[in-house]
C-alpha cells in the first residue's frame, strides 16, 4: 500500500470536487482496501463517501429508488426489494460472504473490479491495469474469463451479481459531479473494453453514483437469479442469468434476460427476451432463445465450456420460473 | 489405570483460550525491539538474478535493512530426514543468484513495522536472466527418474505367484482386465494460520517462536542452518493454527528470519502472506497414476498394477508414495505391482500433505475397484470384501488390528447402500439426478520415540509435558485425558505442557504419530512418578505413612493410602516439605513392529446431486466408519475424521493449484482464486468409531487419526458422481466441464446446445 491522504466530506458537492485527478472514492472498502494492499490501485488521495447521505430504499409508482451507499446486505433483504423484485434479492444474496455484504455498498458493487488474477497481480502485465503492458489472460490462465464483448486487449469477466440484475431490469444509476446529475442506464453506463479496458464505466474524474433506479416492472415478482459456480458459497460465477418472466397461461407475454461471468460488462440479451416473447411456454422455445445468447462468443483455451453453460443456465432458470420442471 | 475419562466427548482444554483470543500463536507475540521482516520473492520461475535495485527500499523510513544474494546472510545447508531433521528444502536462500522456482525467496525487507516493511519491499527491482522453465507433464517427462527407494523399499515392488514370470502376464491372463489412469493437479495445504516466525536472540541463545508441526526437529534444523550449536535454540509452538503437513518441515524463511535478527540485534518476525504460503512452504506433487486391475469374472483380483508419476522440484527429492502406501498392501492379490517415477519441475519443494500417498493412493485404487465392480456387475462393497486381504501381502505378517470388513458392514447399515441403485442415472430428484458412492479409508498406523515428563505437585495439580505438538487436533486435550486417567485425577486438575523444544523429546506431529507415540510414555511416566511419590512419603518424617511398607502404600484416585490412612497427594507433598515430585519416561515401538503391520481402516460413503443442466455436484450426506484402535477424546476424534473428510471434498471437487505451463507461476494463488469447501459445500457427517483397542500396537491401543478421514473420500465422491450421472470423471477436480453436456438430457436438447 502507498502512502495517501484521507478525507471525510460531509456533501456530495463537496466530495465531487476534484481535488486531484487520481483520487479515488471508498464507502465499504470491500474492492480498494484489496487493491490498494495489492497496488494495483494506489490513489494519492482517498475520499471516505460515509458521511454523505446517499441512502434510503424506496418504492413509488416510477419503481425502486436505492441510495448508492445502502449496503448489499440491507437491500438483499428489503421487503420491498424482495417481493417487487427477487432477482436483485436473490442476485445480492449469492454475491460474496455475509461479511462482504455487510460492509460493501450498493454503488461500489456496481463499481467492483474484476477478478482477473492477472489484474490482481502487479508482477504481471494487465492492459486494465496498465495500458499497453499486454493481456497475459488471452493465452494463460482463462477459464474464470469471458466469452462476450472481449477484445485482443482485455478478457476480463464483470464481476457484479446484482449489475447482471439490474441491467436485465433496465435499471439507470444517477451520476453526480458537483451540481451537475445526469441519468444513464446501467447498460449505457458500462463500456466494452474494445482497446482501452482501464476505462470501464462513463464515470468522469470525481463523479459519482448517487443512487440506482429501477423501473416498475410488476410482472418482475417472477423473476430469479441462477448462479452456476464451483463452490456453493463465497464464490463468483462461471455463468449466472438474470431472468423475468411474464406468462400469460401457456404463452410468454414478455421477458428480460441478461447473463453474468461471460461478459466483459454485465450482458444484457434483448435478442433472447424478443425470442422468448409471444411464443409458447415451452422447452424448445427456451432452448431456441438460449441459443441467442453466445452469438459473436469467442472462446479461450480454458472457458469455451461456458458457450454451452450459460445457454443451459438460462434454460434452467427459465424452465423454473416457467414451472416446467 | 482409569478410563474414566478415555473415549469419552471432552471439550478441548484450550478452547477458551482459543475462541477468546487468548492462545498466542508465534504470529502474534510481540515484545519490545521488534522489527519486522517482509519476503522478497522472486517472479520468474528459472534462471538467475542479473541485478537488484535495492536503492528506493532503503532508503523509507523505518527500514534497517535489505537483504538480497548481494547483500546475504550467511546460512549453511539445512539437514534432511537422514539426519534427524527434515527441511523442507535444503539449499539456503541468499546464497547465490539461481532461481529454480517462481516465488523462490530472493530477499528479505526488515523494518520498524510490517507496513513499512512491504512497502519498501515494493520498491524493490529485479532484473533477471530468464529461462524457460518446467511446468508441464509433457515438458518435464524428458527429465523423469527413478527414485532411489520409496519409503525404505525398493522404487518397484514385485509381489508375483509361482510361476508367473511379469505382472503383465499375470493380466494378460485375467478374464476380466480394468485399465484406467488417474490425474491430479498440486494441491497446497492452505492450513488458516500462515507460517510465521519471531525470532529472539539474548546472546549467543535463540528462542524463536516459530510455527511448526516439530519443534525437535525445528530445532535441529534451524541450529544447523544457522552454523550453531543445537543448545544454544529453544523452539516454541504451543498453538499451531492447522499444518497438514507444511508446518511438519523447516522452511527457509525461518532461519533467514533468526540470521537477520541476529545481524541487527532486534528481534524480527516474519509472517508470509498467503500468496507466499503457494511457493515457499511445500504442497501435494501432482500425479498421474495408472492403475490395471485384472479378475475371476467372480471379482477375485489376480493382478494390480499401480505405476504412479508424480511431481517433484530441481531442489530436493520427495517421494508422494500413492501406489506403495495403497495398491501394495489394501486388496489380496495373487498378483501385485507397485512403481514410482519422479518428473522435475520449476515448483518450490513439495512435501507431505494430509495422509501423503494415501489420498492420492486411494482416490486411484479405489475409483478402480469401483470401475472394475462395475463391469464384472458385482456390488462394490462385495468385490471388497472378497479380495480383503488377511495378511500383509508379501510379508505374510498379520495386522495387529484390522475390523475393515466390518466397517464395510457398519457402513453400509448406517448409510443405508442397500437402497443404492448400480445402474448409472436411475435416481432423480427433479432436475437433480442423485448417486450414491463409497470407497475403503486407509492409514498406516506410525509411532516413534517419546518422552513425558510427569509432576505432581504440591497444589494438588499435575503437569504432564511433552516436546509435542497440537496442530489444532486436540494434543493439549489428548494430554490432560490420558493424564487424568493414568493418574486418577479428574481433567481439571492436570496441566499439560506441549510446543517447547526444552520439554522431553516427542516426534514431528505428522504421519498421525502424536497420540500412538506418546501416550504410552505419559502411562510409563505416570507410574513413575506414582512410585516415587511414595518412596518419598514412606522416607520423610512429616509424613503420616512413615515409616510403612511399600507394598502396604498404594497410590489410588490422587490419594496415597495405607495403614488405614488416606491423604491426597498435595497435603502429603505439603507436609513433607516437597514442591513436586517427578518423573521423566521414554516409551518407543518394540519387536511387535517385525511381527505385525499396522494400519487403520475404514469406509467411507457419500450420497450427492448433479445438476442436470449445469453439472455442479452438491453433496447431500456422508457416512464414515473408522477401525482407528481406542478413541481417546470422541469429541475431537470426530471433529478430526470430519475435518479430513472435508479435505477430501475440497480435493475432489474444488481445490487444485493452477501452474501456469508457460511462467511456471500459479495463477489462483490466493484464496479466492483457490478453492477451499465453505460450510455449504460440507452436508451432514455421521462419524462411527469401531472402538476395538489395538493393543499390539500401544498399551492404549490408540492409532493416531488425523489423516485417515481423507484417504477415501475423495473416490467416495467420484464414485457417487458415476453413479449419479454415468460419467466417469478421472481428472481432478471434478468441475461442472467435465460432467457436461450429461448423457441423460434428452437428446434433442444436447444436440440443440451443441
Amino acid at each position: 500500500m502507498r502512502p495517501f491522504t484521507y478525507e471525510s466530506p460531509s456533501s456530495v458537492l463537496e466530495a465531487t470536487n476534484p481535488g486531484h485527478p487520481d483520487s479515488a472514492f471508498i464507502a465499504g472498502g470491500t474492492t480498494i482496501v484489496d487493491l490498494m494492499k495489492l497496488e494495483v490501485m494506489k490513489p494519492p488521495k482517498v475520499v471516505d463517501l460515509n458521511a454523505l447521505p446517499m441512502r434510503g430504499i424506496e418504492m413509488s409508482p416510477d419503481g425502486l429508488r436505492i441510495g448508492a451507499l445502502e449496503k448489499m446486505s440491507d437491500t438483499a433483504v428489503h421487503p420491498e426489494v424482495a417481493a417487487n423484485y427477487p432477482v436483485i434479492s436473490e442476485a445480492l444474496l449469492k454475491s460474496a460472504s455475509a461479511q462482504i455484504r455487510n460492509m460493501a455498498s450498493i454503488g461500489g458493487n456496481l463499481l467492483q473490479r474484476t477478478r482477473c488474477g492477472y489484474f490482481r497481480d502487479v508482477n504481471t502485465p494487465c492492459n486494465k491495469r496498465e495500458p499497453g503492458s499486454g493481456c497475459p489472460a488471452i493465452g494463460g490462465e482463462n477459464r474464470m474469463h469471458a466469452i462476450l464483448g472481449t477484445s485482443s486487449s482485455c478478457v476480463a469477466t464483470h464481476a457484479s451479481d446484482l449489475a447482471v440484475a439490474l441491467v436485465a431490469l433496465e435499471a439507470s444509476v444517477r451520476l453526480q459531479s458537483g451540481a451537475s446529475e445526469r441519468l444513464l442506464t446501467l447498460d449505457d453506463f458500462y463500456l466494452l473494453p474494445d482497446g482501452t479496458p482501464h476505462q470501464e464505466n462513463q464515470l468522469l474524474p470525481g463523479e459519482l453514483i448517487t443512487e440506482i433506479r429501477v423501473p416498475r416492472l410488476p410482472w418482475a415478482t417472477r423473476s430469479t437469479y441462477l448462479k452456476i459456480r464451483d463452490r456453493e458459497s463465497y464464490e463468483f460465477s462461471l455463468t449466472s442469468a438474470a431472468v423475468a418472466l411474464d406468462v400469460n397461461g401457456d404463452q410468454i407475454r414478455d421477458a428480460r434476460v441478461a447473463v453474468g461471468g461471460v461478459g466483459t460488462k454485465p450482458w444484457n440479451l434483448p435478442e433472447v427476451r424478443e425470442a422468448l416473447t409471444g411464443k409458447p411456454l415451452t422447452l424448445e422455445t427456451f432452448v431456441a432463445a438460449a441459443k441467442l445468447a453466445v452469438a459473436g462468443a469467442v472462446p479461450l483455451k480454458h472457458n469455451a465450456f461456458k458457450i454451452d453453460l450459460v445457454q443451459r443456465t438460462i434454460i434452467r432458470a427459465l424452465i423454473k420460473l416457467g414451472g416446467l420442471a | 489405570m482409569t478410563t474414566k475419562n478415555i473415549g469419552k466427548p471432552q471439550d478441548r482444554v484450550d478452547g477458551k483460550l482459543k475462541v477468546t483470543g487468548r492462545a498466542m500463536y508465534p504470529g502474534d507475540r510481540r515484545m519490545e525491539n521488534l522489527a519486522y521482516g517482509y519476503l522478497l520473492t522472486s517472479t520468474v520461475a528459472k534462471g538467475s538474478i542479473r541485478a537488484m535495485d535495492t536503492s528506493g527500499a532503503e532508503r523509507t523510513r523505518g527500514v534497517l535493512a535489505v537483504y538480497t544474494p548481494f547483500n546475504p546472510l550467511k546460512l549453511y545447508r539445512g539437514l534432511d530426514s537422514s539426519e534427524g531433521a527434515n527441511s523442507g528444502e535444503i539449499q539456503p536462500p541468499l546464497q547465490d543468484a539461481r532461481i529454480l522456482n517462481y516465488g523462490q525467496i530472493i530477499g528479505l525487507v526488515v523494518a520498524e513495522s510490517f507496513e513499512q516493511a512491504r512497502d519498501a519491499a515494493a520498491l524493490v527491482t529485479t532484473q533477471y536472466d530468464e529461462d524457460n522453465p518446467v511446468a508441464s507433464w509433457e515438458t518435464g517427462m524428458e527429465n523423469a527418474f527413478t527414485p532411489e527407494a520409496v519409503g525404505g523399499e525398493s522404487a518397484t515392488i514385485k509381489i508375483l505367484s509361482e510361476g508367473v514370470s511379469s505382472i503383465d502376464d499375470a493380466i494378460k491372463d485375467s478374464p476380466v482386465v480394468l485399465d484406467a489412469t488417474y490425474r491430479e493437479p498440486i494441491y497446497h495445504h492452505n492450513p488458516m494460520e500462515p507460517h510465521a516466525t519471531t525470532a529472539v536472540w539474548q546472546g549467543d541463545r535463540l528462542t524463536i517462536y516459530d510455527a511448526t508441526q516439530g519443534v525437535v526437529a525445528q530445532r535441529l534444523d534451524l541450529a544447523a542452518v544457522l552454523g550453531i550449536d543445537e543448545d544454544m535454540v529453544r523452539v516454541l509452538c504451543p498453538f499451531v493454527g492447522g499444518g497438514f503437513g507444511c508446518k511438519g518441515s523447516m522452511w527457509m524463511f525461518s532461519p533467514l528470519t533468526a540470521a537477520a535478527a541476529r545481524a541487527l540485534g532486534r528481534s524480527v518476525k516474519t509472517i508470509l502472506t498467503r500468496e507466499q504460503m503457494f511457493t515457499l512452504v511445500g504442497h501435494r506433487p501432482a500425479l498421474i497414476q495408472r492403475l490395471t486391475l485384472g479378475a475371476k469374472p467372480d471379482g477375485t483380483l489376480q493382478a494390480v498394477k499401480h505405476d504412479v508419476r508424480s511431481t517433484v522440484s530441481f531442489s530436493k527429492v520427495f517421494v508422494e508414495a500413492a501406489a506403495h502406501r495403497t495398491s501394495r498392501l489394501l486388496y489380496k492379490s495373487t498378483n501385485i505391482q507397485v512403481s514410482q517415477t519422479l518428473v522435475p519441475w520449476n515448483v518450490g519443494g513439495p512435501t507431505f500433505m494430509r495422509a501423503p500417498g494415501c489420498a492420492p493412493g486411494m482416490f486411484a485404487l479405489e475409483c478402480a475397484m469401483d470401475e472394475l465392480a462395475a463391469k464384472l456387475r458385482i456390488d462394490p462393497i462385495e468385490l471388497r470384501i472378497k479380495n480383503n486381504a488377511e495378511v500383509f501381502p508379501g510379508k505374510n505378517v498379520p495386522w495387529s488390528s484390522k475390523n475393515l470388513v466390518e466397517c464395510y458392514q457398519l457402513g453400509a447399515q448406517k448409510f443405508g447402500w442397500s437402497k443404492r441403485n448400480p445402474e448409472p442415472g436411475a435416481i432423480r430428484d427433479g432436475d437433480w439426478l442423485v448417486g450414491m458412492g463409497m470407497a475403503s479409508a486407509l492409514y498406516p498406523a506410525h509411532r516413534s520415540q517419546a518422552s513425558v515428563k510427569v509432576r505432581l505437585q504440591a497444589d494438588g495439580t499435575a503437569e504432564v509435558s511433552s516436546a509435542t505438538q497440537d496442530l489444532g487436533t486436540g494434543t493439549w486435550t489428548v494430554l490432560a485425558i490420558v493424564g487424568a486417567d493414568s493418574l486418577e485425577l479428574p481433567i481439571e486438575k492436570i496441566r499439560p505442557e506441549l510446543g517447547d523444544s526444552a520439554l522431553p523429546h516427542a516426534p514431528t506431529s505428522g504421519g498421525s504419530t502424536s497420540v500412538a507415540s506418546v501416550t504410552p510414555a505419559i502411562q510409563r511416566a505416570a507410574e513413575s512418578a506414582k512410585r516415587k511419590l511414595i518412596q518419598f512419603v514412606l522416607r520423610d518424617k512429616r509424613s503420616p505413612f512413615f515409616g510403612m511398607r511399600a507394598e502396604d502404600v498404594v497410590y489410588r484416585d490422587g490419594k496415597i493410602e495405607g495403614g488405614g490412612k488416606s491423604a491426597d497427594f498435595g497435603s502429603v507433598l505439603t507436609a513433607i516439605g516437597r514442591g513436586a515430585v517427578e518423573a521423566v519416561e521414554m516409551a518407543e515401538p518394540g519387536e511387535e513392529e517385525q511381527k505385525y503391520a499396522f494400519h487403520s481402516f475404514g469406509a467411507q460413503f457419500c450420497e450427492l446431486r448433479v445438476n442436470r443442466w449445469t453439472g455442479e455436484v452438491r453433496l447431500q450426506r456422508i457416512t464414515s466408519v473408522m477401525d482407528i484402535g481406542t478413541v481417546v477424546n470422541l469429541k475431537a476424534a470426530r471433529s478430526q475424521i470430519i475435518g479430513g473428510i472435508v479435505f477430501g471434498i475440497g480435493m475432489a471437487l474444488l481445490e487444485g493449484s493452477v501452474l501456469e505451463e508457460k511462467t511456471g507461476r500459479y495463477g489462483n494463488a490466493n484464496f479466492a482464486d483457490y478453492l477451499v469447501a465453505t460450510n455449504a459445500d460440507v452436508p451432514y457427517v455421521d462419524v462411527y468409531f469401531i472402538d476395538k483397542p489395538d493393543t499390539i500396537f500401544n498399551p492404549l491401543g490408540a492409532r493416531g487419526i488425523g489423516e485417515i478421514g481423507i484417504t477415501g473420500m475423495p473416490a467416495a465422491i467420484a464414485n457417487a458422481v458415476y453413479n449419479a450421472t454415468g460419467n466417469r470423471v478421472r481428472d481432478f477436480p471434478i468441475l461442472p466441464e467435465k460432467l457436461l453436456p450429461l448423457g441423460l438430457n434428452q437428446p434433442a436438447i444436447s444436440m440443440a446446445l451443441r
